[in-house]
């Protein structure tokens, strides 16, 4: 049965992603579906510490900018940075080696840390990364770089870089739920539950963050690289707290403690920030002066309110409330006990919720 | 058990995936976004437009190509967030303005042109604003908006960007887009025309650099500075008008003794300023610090420094009269770098129909320029942000006209035109060069106290002619473009160099 509903899900899945781009219009699957797949892919990473490690990470955003720009400098050939000019192949090898290994440094740099410091730390890094870039026009500059060439095989065929994203966010979500099996992911997942306790029984709990900050970081590198190829170009602002905020929000959207909400999560935001535009009134881009500051923030206004209502009704995001809505229409009809029921919406007790959902998903 | 709910979970997501996909493909028909402005239908009033679409309709026949059929679907890239965002008004308004005039076109409002406009036709291809982008001076936000533009919304050419970072992007994406024609709004940054060479991006105003082009001369000639000392905005924009300067003052002779670049929004420049020499030290300063860096920065210097010696300091265009409301008349006598459209001072018959043509527009808009004070529209479009667009909407309209409307083979008639046309405009004429980079005539001014009012005003000293962005070879495609470290300083002669065309009380000394 279980394994019936799994196999049918995959399929399920796979098709529509494989058919989408027949059914939906260029412009749906290049920029909403693509965009989804790879903000997905990063904020999965995000996700992945947070829910397996216990680590929230604001620098996520900074690894997938670090990835960014690392294959900006070696492709451009003109404009600011290093301009090497290398086949955009061979960056992909190297950007992904610098965005691993920073997030390496990262790790251990703030392995001994955890809560509202991990927080502040990663923020910290995320800031510094910022200003390195646009300090530093060895590498960048404030301007930033464009005309960033993707692979030939990838120029002009933004299909093949939306099934790019789907096959990467489909390796990523199968190996980290995969990960989370293995010896290290059940480690990972004792250091998130009690660090002291697997201290004392023998494990190295720095090391252990340290690692899945690595693991987070090469999939955000993935993630980044992918952005380049579809963007072009990268600046400073690119990785300015703004965005860094942005993916932390869309893993809050579709639920920090859910692996799939990261792209349930990608694909409100990024569908908030291009349709509110055809909202009646809200969309009228700039609008006249007395409702100009309405109509300037429209989308941090619109992406404000939708994480508001969801944390009211959902505190675990938006996958918490479709499993939540799942158990709760399960149990009614097998006239089950409680014990399988969710969180309930007014818990707010973080390890709770932590000992309920992602250990009993595996 | 939990592994099914997290597959439900994923299943639902497909599910409204697929819905919204459906709910996508509609969008392909780029009608949906500034609804509002694409009511045109019937173009009944195009009065002005009359004579062209009568002698154009063989020429629609013969151009079969779907894109004649279509006609233009206009884009405005505009700047409605960021450092510059209270010009949206201003730069949509000077892209308007110039289809009123050249197209028949009629604005849906009289007090705000993001309601954009209705009717416009030119030589019987009807002009249809598909949508108005809001920029905030960032490169990423201007691609992402672009692309809106281009790719859902479906226009042929764009009017725009306005910031300097943007318009680099743009020209790049212009490269991967040869379909598409762009023309500058009034971006600055040298790099989009010299080094990018899109050949569908084309640029009817000066860079950054170009519009400083006499100011070096002046201050190293007029006002006697051997020595200078720079401060500069750490970005494009801010190195390239840095670099103007720099080639022009060293050409005649001058030596720059220290650049300093502090980053872009930055508040406190008190560090900065230490950095730069006394002003016994040095004969005098350039300034190019832009937003609300300008007054900051000048107000570290004086706490740092002392008093201000107005003929001691020198801006590009972000030194205004203005600057004395905060800083009182001690700024009075500082030289001041060009700009898209000419000072206040200065009037000609050309000048007067343009600000009454705006006025006959609109009986107000909220203008930045004014600060966001709603005022008279030609406020709005006398300032160089509105100005660089209605540059933009004009050779448009010429450039249709000149080909009687032919936008066959990708536009290719259109742009031969656009890179040949001689565009006769308020402020003077414009051609382009071969990289569609304009040949500009551009100013040189002076804060001065009036003595009547006893405020600060701005009065033109000289108007440079035909200044090209290579500076007399300073610049080239080969040369690496502006930045921190490459502000090259050589003495050698320059094309202006003895041809300053001086004024005297508003009238060019031609």
């Amino acid at each position: 049965m279980k394994i019936n509903s799994r196999t049918t899900t995959v399929i399920v899945i796979g098709i529509a992603l494989l058919v989408l781009p027949l059914v939906g219009s260029d412009f749906f699957i290049d920029f909403v579906m693509t965009r989804t797949l790879m903000l997905g892919l990063a904020a999965s990473s995000v996700v992945f510490l947070s829910a397996y490690g216990g680590m929230n990470s604001l620098a996520q955003w900074l690894v997938f900018g670090v990835a960014g720009f690392t294959v900006g400098n070696i492709v451009a050939e003109s404009g600011r940075g290093m301009k090497l000019g290398w086949e955009p192949w061979v960056a992909v090898p190297i950007a992904l080696v610098v965005a691993t290994l920073l997030a390496l440094v990262l790790g251990a740099l703030s392995a001994r840390s955890s809560g509202i410091y991990f927080l502040m730390l990663t923020l910290v890094y995320a800031v510094i990364g910022f200003y390195f870039f646009g300090q530093v026009t060895t590498f960048s500059g404030f301007g930033g770089m464009t005309g960033i060439d993707a692979p030939e095989f990838f120029q002009g065929e933004p299909k093949r870089i939306y099934y790019a994203a789907a096959l990467l966010s489909a390796v990523v979500y199968v190996a980290f739920r995969g990960i989370a099996r293995t010896p290290f992911g059940m480690a990972l997942q004792g250091v998130r539950d009690d660090p002291v306790r697997m201290a004392s029984l023998g494990f190295n709990v720095q090391m252990h963050r340290t690692l899945a900050f690595a693991l987070a970081g090469f999939v955000a590198g993935l993630a980044g690289i992918l952005n380049i190829w579809w963007n072009g170009q990268i600046d400073p602002t690119s990785i300015a707290i703004g965005p860094t905020l942005d993916l932390f929000i869309i893993a809050v959207i579709g639920g920090i403690m859910h692996l799939e909400g990261a792209w349930l999560g990608a694909f409100v935001f990024v569908s908030a920030s291009i349709y509110t535009r055809d909202i009646p009134g809200i969309g009228r881009i700039g609008g006249v002066l007395e409702d100009r500051i309405f109509a300037e923030e429209r989308f941090n206004t619109i992406i404000g309110l939708i994480l508001l209502t969801i944390m009211l009704v959902s505190p675990d995001g938006l996958a918490g409330l479709a499993s939540r809505f799942r158990s709760g229409k399960s149990s009614a009809a097998d006239g089950a006990a409680a014990e399988t029921a969710a969180p309930s919406p007014s818990t707010t007790d973080s390890s709770q919720q932590q000992q309920t959902i992602p250990g009993g998903q595996l | 058990m939990k592994s099914i709910s997290t597959k439900r979970v994923l299943g639902a997501a497909i599910a409204l995936t697929l819905v919204a996909a459906a709910c996508g493909s509609d969008d392909d028909s780029g009608s949906e976004s500034t609804s509002e402005t694409t009511d045109s239908g019937a173009t009944e009033d195009t009065s002005a437009a009359t004579e062209d679409t009568s002698d154009s309709s063989e020429d629609t026949s013969d151009s079969s190509d779907t894109a004649t059929g279509e006609g233009i679907k206009l884009g405005i890239m505009a700047e409605c967030e960021g450092a510059f965002g209270a010009f949206n008004e201003d730069t949509v308004a000077g892209a308007t303005l110039a289809l009123v005039e050249g197209a028949g076109a009629t604005t849906n409002s009289t007090d705000t042109a993001l309601d954009g406009f209705s009717g416009a036709s030119v030589a019987g291809v009807d002009i249809e604003l598909v949508g108005i982008g809001c920029g905030d001076d960032t490169a990423d936000r201007a691609i992402q908006e672009i692309r809106t533009l281009v790719e859902q919304d479906g226009a042929n050419v764009v009017i725009g960007p306005l910031s300097g970072d943007e318009g680099i992007a743009i020209a790049n994406y212009a490269l991967d887009h040869p379909e598409v024609t762009f023309i500058n709004g009034i971006s600055g940054a040298q790099d989009a025309t010299l080094h990018v060479q899109a050949p569908n991006f084309f640029r009817f105003n000066g860079d950054g650099a170009q519009w400083n082009a006499g100011t070096g001369l002046t201050v190293h000639d007029v006002a006697g500075w051997d020595t200078v000392a720079v401060i500069a905005d750490d970005y494009g924009f801010g190195w390239t008008s840095a670099a103007g300067f720099v080639a022009d003052f060293c050409a005649a002779g001058g030596e720059v003794v220290t650049q300093v670049f502090p980053p872009l929004g930055t508040t406190d420049y008190s560090s900065f300023v230490q950095q730069l020499p006394d002003p016994d030290e040095v004969d005098g300063y350039f300034w190019v610090v832009g937003g609300t860096g300008t007054n900051a920065s000048l107000e570290a210097f004086v706490n740092a420094k002392g008093d201000l010696t107005g003929d001691q300091h020198a801006g590009n265009l972000f030194f205004s009269p203005a600057l004395a409301q905060a800083l009182g008349p001690d700024i009075a006598g500082a030289y001041v770098g060009g700009f898209a459209s000419l000072p206040g001072d200065i009037s000609t018959p050309e000048i007067e129909a343009y600000f009454a043509s705006a006025d006959a527009t609109w009986d107000s808009l909220a203008a930045g320029a004014a600060g966001g004070e709603v005022g008279p529209a030609s406020v709005a479009t006398g300032f160089g942000f509105g100005y660089g667009y209605y540059a933009a909407g004009t050779a448009l309209v010429q450039a249709l006209e000149a080909v009687d409307g032919d936008l066959s083979n990708d536009q290719e008639a259109l742009r031969a035109a656009l890179s040949s046309i001689e565009l006769d405009l308020p402020y003077g004429p414009v051609t382009l060069d071969e990289n569609r980079q304009a040949i500009v005539d551009t100013f040189v001014a002076q804060l001065v106290l009036d003595e009547e009012s006893g405020e600060v005003v701005s009065q033109t000293i000289s108007i440079v002619p035909e200044v090209d962005q290579t500076f007399g070879g300073t610049y080239s495609s080969e040369t690496d473009p502006p930045e921190r470290d490459n502000t090259p300083c050589e003495e050698k002669e320059l094309p202006w160099q003895g041809n300053l065309i001086p004024v005297v009380d508003g009238v060019p000394q031609r």
